[in-house]
């Protein structure tokens, strides 16, 4: 049971962490963008 | 709300909904036990890494051919949610084969060609991120992402080539019940269209980065970085 949760677990962290991050990369360069206009 | 935001919402959400079937619906297998239900999503990463992959080839291909900068952005945005998807399926592997075998890794051909492919997408993150941004690099890291895929067919046809511990595959010779066949296909479709959104909103983000790079004045740049000078006496 444990190797399920830390399985599920590890998947959530890395795929949510990385669109996280991207969803914050994505926000910060559409403001620099908008910004040079 | 964005429509990225939006998206990853809905991608969110599907997950869900294949969580709740994995964890919910899906009988609990009869040999393997609870760590069984670890096989949905390890499978499905594995296809929909194998789909980036495939991207990132006809997109290296198209780049190869035409210069055009949109199949460039598309190859970086595909590499790196393959690579993302297909750490998850080491992971998950990892955490799914020591219940079952009884050790986290074997050097058996499924394993190795899997952690071959890892490596070479990650030589061509490497190569992107080390190389000097231009028409060279990026010509190299298309070559690489198009030679690199020849690991796919290796990985998936490796249990059959090869015989080791891992098992073969179940999907295509029909072994799963009807419950944990819909689970897997439910899961497979939430988590394609997740890799779907995460190569957009990468791709999106290529592209600006791409506007930035090119709107920045190299001229204002150069006097920004540089000393004032110091006044005359």
């Amino acid at each position: 049971m444990i190797y399920l949760v830390v399985a599920y677990a590890a998947a959530v962290l890395i795929l949510g962490g990385f669109l996280w991050l991207s969803l914050g990369t994505l926000r910060e360069l559409e403001t620099k963008a908008s910004a040079k206009k | 709300m964005t429509r990225y935001t939006r998206l990853t919402a809905a991608a969110v959400l599907l997950m869900l909904v294949a969580g709740g079937l994995i964890f919910l619906y899906a009988p609990e297998d009869y040999l393997q036990k609870e760590p069984q239900r670890i096989f949905y999503l390890h499978v499905s990463t594995a296809i929909a890494a194998f789909a980036c992959f495939a991207v990132v080839m006809v997109a290296g291909a198209i780049y190869l051919r035409t210069e055009s900068a949109r199949a460039d952005r598309i190859a970086r945005a595909a590499t790196l949610v393959g690579v993302v998807l297909t750490s998850v399926t080491l992971v998950m592997g990892m955490l799914y084969a020591k219940p079952i075998w009884g050790t986290f890794w074997l050097w058996d051909a499924r394993l190795t060609s899997t952690l071959v492919l890892w490596i070479i997408y990650m030589g061509y993150l490497l190569l992107r991120r080390l190389g000097e941004p231009g028409r060279q690099t990026a010509r190299f890291a298309a070559v690489v992402g198009i030679f690199g895929f020849v690991d796919v067919p290796i990985v998936y046809f490796s249990v059959t080539w090869w015989r080791g511990h891992h098992p073969g595959p179940v999907i295509v010779s029909n072994a799963l019940p009807p419950e944990m066949l819909f689970t897997f296909l439910v899961t497979m479709v939430c988590t394609l269209f997740l890799a779907g959104v995460m190569v957009a909103i990468r791709y999106r983000i290529e592209t600006l980065a791409d506007a930035v790079e090119e709107g920045a004045d190299p001229v204002a740049q150069l006097v920004a970085t540089q000393r004032e000078p110091e006044p005359a006496r």
